[in-house]
């Protein structure tokens, strides 16, 4: 179980690292503090573009890689597998 | 009301976007009980449980990730780190000329300007992930004095992963907010802000029903006439009447209308909260890194600022709360909104108050009138976060008693906000809203 379990845990750095950086490659949307506290209602027009899009989904499978990867040690951690 | 709310939902834009709000908003409650690798949740459960009231040193961050930050989940930091990030970069725009330059080229410069506060909210995260787990290690600090360990093996590599997974975790809750305000309804940082503060609320609520049924039901009326005074005070705007001149350029008539500067009563909004108990949670964070191991007497200072400065219900913190509080609306008030800069576009564009002179004379009425709406917007939020503290002293509540404070503001100020822009995308329908 110990290989399964490294396996998880160098699954669980490269996606974290990957999804660090596909989060800052987004453009950033939202102004400002004043803006988040009730400062007024921004109107946000526009879609997104199609690279932002393919971003999206690549940000969403890491996200979903590095959850399971999560996962999978809590459970081995807790259940001694 | 409830009809708007079904008529929300009939409309099929909207539907999707509230959906895929709540659905993210349900991730993030999600991950804040995932338990980051590393970290045994059976031992965090137990400190828990024998943990008395919060640590001063994180009363409002603990609060901010609602109550993923003493589970060390690996949502632990919240948005704290964004939040922190946004203030450095609101305050570096008064210090750095370049930011400064930024800020009047107007939507580039503050997509720009939104860029590097995102990097350095990564930057944020590392440091503040490293402290948490410092902390981590000697839990004795978090949860009092019971507590031996939570961690199984804190082995260099176990804290790199923890490290890397928890800044990894407050990305991914920077980019669903970013989500949830491009493609759901509302600003999605404040959301995520105010589902972590109302999440605690049932369990705040029913730890006062211990000390008897009349004081729980007094809390409710109490509460309730809380919220109705924030919301009041929430809506107070003084209209400064704007007349601009009616000029043509070609054949088209522009101008001749009069607007108004909506100046709000309390323009800091809960900055201030923020600022202030940062300032306050120093002193304490310095004094325990000072303190010497057992047998060694502490220097005085150390007891001084734990007699004074470490609880809030001690008489001398909330003075120095109240007077902090003061300061920063002030402080926060005067980088937001600059009289000058307003006085000038108005008069770019032919605008002026009537009776009042173009240029400087303007600029120093609105600076006059700013002023003196602050005074009470200032007392106000003093009274309001002294509430908690208060609260501490007559209940014992803890510290994250719900009415009152950084809480009950946002509450009230992201939901006035959200229930606003529904309101705006419902008559974009024609459609009847909440708000009448």
């Amino acid at each position: 179980m110990t290989a399964v379990k490294t396996g998880l845990e160098v699954l669980l750095i490269v996606g974290g690292i990957f999804l660090t950086l596909l989060i800052l490659m987004h453009k950033g949307k939202g102004g400002g503090l004043s803006d988040m506290f009730g400062g007024g209602v921004t109107s946000n027009l526009g879609g997104s573009s199609i690279a932002e899009r393919n971003l999206d989904r690549f940000t969403v499978a890491v996200a979903i890689i590095w959850f399971a990867a999560i996962v999978g040690i809590g459970l081995i951690n807790r259940f001694g597998l | 009301m409830l009809t708007a709310f079904t008529r929300a939902f009939k409309t099929p834009d909207l539907r999707k976007k509230l959906l895929f709000t709540l659905a993210i908003l349900a991730l993030f409650r999600l991950g804040s009980h995932v338990p980051t690798p590393g970290i045994s949740y059976t031992l965090v459960q137990q400190c828990q449980a024998v943990a008395g009231q919060t640590n001063g040193v994180l009363g409002l961050a603990n609060l901010f990730s609602g109550g993923a930050l003493l589970q060390l989940s690996i949502f632990a930091l919240g948005v704290m780190p964004y939040i922190t990030a946004s203030i450095i970069v609101q305050l570096l725009t008064v210090v750095i000329p370049k930011f400064e330059e930024l800020k009047k080229e107007g939507q580039a410069g503050q997509t720009k300007m939104t860029q590097y506060t995102r990097y350095l909210t990564i930057g944020l995260s590392l440091l503040q992930s490293s402290t948490l787990i410092t902390f981590a290690r000697n839990p004795s600090s978090l949860f009092g004095g019971s507590c031996q360990t939570i961690m199984p093996d804190d082995s260099i590599k176990v804290v790199l992963i923890m490290v890397l997974t928890m800044t990894a975790g407050s990305g991914l809750i920077m980019w669903m907010g970013e989500l949830i305000t491009d493609k759901g309804i509302g600003n999605g940082m404040s959301l995520l802000i105010f589902i972590a503060i109302a999440a605690r609320f049932p369990e705040s609520l029913w730890a006062i029903k211990d000390q008897g049924w009349d004081k729980f039901i007094l809390v409710i009326i109490v509460g309730l006439v809380i919220i109705a005074l924030v919301v009041f005070v929430e809506e107070c705007t003084r209209r400064v009447p704007v007349q601009y001149a009616k000029r043509m350029v070609g054949r088209r008539m522009y101008g001749g209308t009069s607007t108004y500067i909506p100046l709000k009563l309390n323009m800091a909004n809960v900055i201030p909260i923020i600022f202030a108990s940062s300032m306050l949670a120093l002193p304490t964070l310095v004094a325990q890194f000072n303190r010497p191991a057992n047998g060694v007497n502490t220097p005085g200072w150390v007891n001084w600022i734990d007699t004074y400065l470490a609880r809030g219900d001690h008489p001398i913190y909330m003075v120095i709360y109240f007077v902090l509080i003061l300061f920063f609306t002030f402080f926060y008030v005067s980088i937001t909104f600059q009289p000058t800069e307003v006085a000038d576009n108005m008069k770019k564009y032919g605008g002026f108050i009537p009776g009042i002179r173009a240029g400087r004379p303007t600029a120093e009425y609105l600076d006059y009138v700013l002023t003196r709406i602050t005074v009470p917007g200032a007392i106000y939020l003093a009274v309001i976060s002294m509430i908690p503290l208060i609260a501490f002293v007559l209940l014992k509540a803890d510290q994250n008693f719900p009415f009152g404070g950084a809480s009950v503001i946002i509450i009230v100020g992201v939901g006035l906000q959200t229930v606003k822009q529904i309101e705006s995308q419902l008559q974009q329908h024609h459609y009847e809203g909440f708000l009448r």
